[in-house]
């Protein structure tokens, strides 16, 4: 792969001039794979797709148990779990296994679905209330 | 969920709102608190050129001071993160430049305050970069001291940021975050040397909750459902601006794996079309989504060599090289486990 390549296109000026005229579809293709995917299958689903993994990169508690909470919300689902493998590493596993009703793929969108209508939920109740102005205030 | 959140407001200030957030789950509640310390955009010093320092403080130290000063970050969303910039180093779009000369040219010693910085940048005309002062006498944050003839001349570079890099980009001081004062759940133990009630003074917020009834048998089913959340900036923003750019902060979080997750979905819908992927660097995904559509008897065959390093990842070492092991490692464990995985 063309990895050893960008490295030292990044060490010298010279290297990067002839790069930019030689191969350079090569090294966008190179920095798309730098790029890493935000979410990937793992390995452990089952055939029908009901059950499966999946690991999402830069993402945290902050996420993971909101979303685990939302999805075991789906009556369909039998089973969620999320872990961060290792604390040094910003990845999070998150397993869906459904009684069969609806596919692990369509149950995380319902759930990432449902966790973003809460929010917006949430919020547009913080802004009525703040507008109500039905509280004590302190102004200095 | 059989209830719709609710939000009281008991008490809103300049710099601080409280409220009790109810029906909804402790997991909702406890990531709107993460994401509003650690991950809501604000602006702060993060880089310092020292021109002249002679006062008694070494340059890192005053560096590191001039980075914890609160900035108006009002109109963040009119900046770029510098990362996704397209200029060389910084530039107006990306970053507020702040300089700060001060001269003690007399017997007495001279403050130097954040209320004495002057942005130099072209973008002054947004609500940004000035330093929060909320002292009555307006001078602002005490920075150094200066004995007569010493000199301190900086230039700062702020930048936009998340509290997840460094904690001088939170714009939060302090978040409360109480449940169950009455301790109904058992969530916490107090430790006691004779009486727990003698001992623990009933938290503000036990007056909005029912008091146990003594002798009540305890409810395993109960689950927390009143948070009462003190939210405190810093001042960079306004707390209600602090709540609602934690919403939509973790909106945009997960609008950005819904996208992606397509993504993934398209990915693999049309390689399993192709069914043998020819791209190498897909091979492994491949694999296991044929896994996953087809049932394959050997169903980890695919994840082997991938994970081994000896195909795709092989020569793109150090992309992978660090975790490769990793996945070594974790992969049989998936292997022996079967289908079901370690979960």
């Amino acid at each position: 792969m063309s990895k050893p390549e960008t490295e030292d296109i990044e060490m010298t000026d010279d290297n990067k001039i002839e790069n930019v005229e030689g191969n350079g579809a090569e090294n966008e293709e190179a920095e798309t794979q730098v790029d890493r995917t935000k979410i990937t299958l793992l390995p452990g689903a089952t055939s029908d797709g009901f059950a499966a993994s999946f690991q999402i990169i830069d993402e945290d508690h902050t996420l993971g148990n909101a979303l685990r909470y939302m999805i075991m919300k789906n009556s369909d689902v039998e089973f969620c779990g999320y872990s961060i493998p290792h604390p040094s590493e910003n990845k999070l596993n998150l397993r869906i296994q459904t009684y069969g009703g609806i596919t692990a793929v369509d149950a995380l969108h319902k759930g990432l679905d449902d966790l973003s209508d809460m929010c917006s939920h949430v919020e547009e109740v913080f802004s009525t209330q703040v507008a109500a102005k039905d509280y004590s205030t302190e102004e200095p | 969920m059989s209830k719709e959140p609710q939000i009281t407001i008991r008490k809103a200030g300049r710099d601080e709102v409280d409220f009790i957030l109810s029906d909804v789950d402790m997991a909702l509640a406890n990531s709107l608190r993460r994401v509003m310390i650690a991950e809501i955009p604000t602006l702060a010093i993060d880089l310092v050129e020292i021109q002249v320092n002679t006062s008694v403080l070494a340059d890192e130290f005053i560096a590191h001071r001039l980075g914890l000063i609160p900035l108006e970050s009002e109109d963040i969303d009119q900046l770029k993160f510098t990362r996704e910039c397209t200029c060389e180093d910084h530039c107006d779009k990306c970053s507020v430049t702040l300089e700060l000369r001060a001269n003690c040219e007399t017997d007495e010693t001279m403050n130097v305050y954040s209320s004495h910085f002057i942005i130099t940048s072209g973008n002054s005309g947004l609500n940004l970069g000035h330093p929060v002062i909320r002292d009555p006498l307006k001078k602002g944050i005490l920075i150094c001291k200066l004995k007569k003839h010493q000199q301190l001349h900086v230039k700062c570079i702020a930048k936009k940021g998340i509290s997840k890099e460094h904690a001088k980009w939170s714009p939060c001081a302090a978040i409360g975050f109480e449940y169950d004062p009455y301790n109904k759940l058992k969530h916490t133990d107090y430790w006691y040397e004779e009486s727990v009630e003698k001992e623990w003074p009933r938290s503000a917020n036990a007056d909005w909750e029912e008091p146990p009834i003594p002798g009540e048998k305890f409810d395993y089913m109960a689950k927390p459902d009143k948070f009462y959340i003190n939210l405190e900036t810093t001042g960079v923003l306004k707390p209600n601006e602090v709540f609602n750019k934690g919403c939509s902060e973790l909106q945009r979080k997960i609008a950005n794996i819904v996208f992606e997750l397509s993504k993934l979905e398209k990915q693999q819908d049309g390689i399993n079309l192709e069914n043998n992927g020819s791209s190498a660097m897909y091979a492994n995904s491949n694999n296991n989504f044929d896994d996953y559509r087809n049932g394959s008897a050997s169903q980890y065959g695919g994840q082997r060599t991938a994970y081994g390093g000896e195909t795709s990842y092989g020569g793109s070492g150090t992309q992978y090289g660090g975790s490769a092991t990793q996945y070594g490692g974790g992969n049989t464990q998936y292997q022996d486990q079967g289908s079901t995985g370690r979960w």
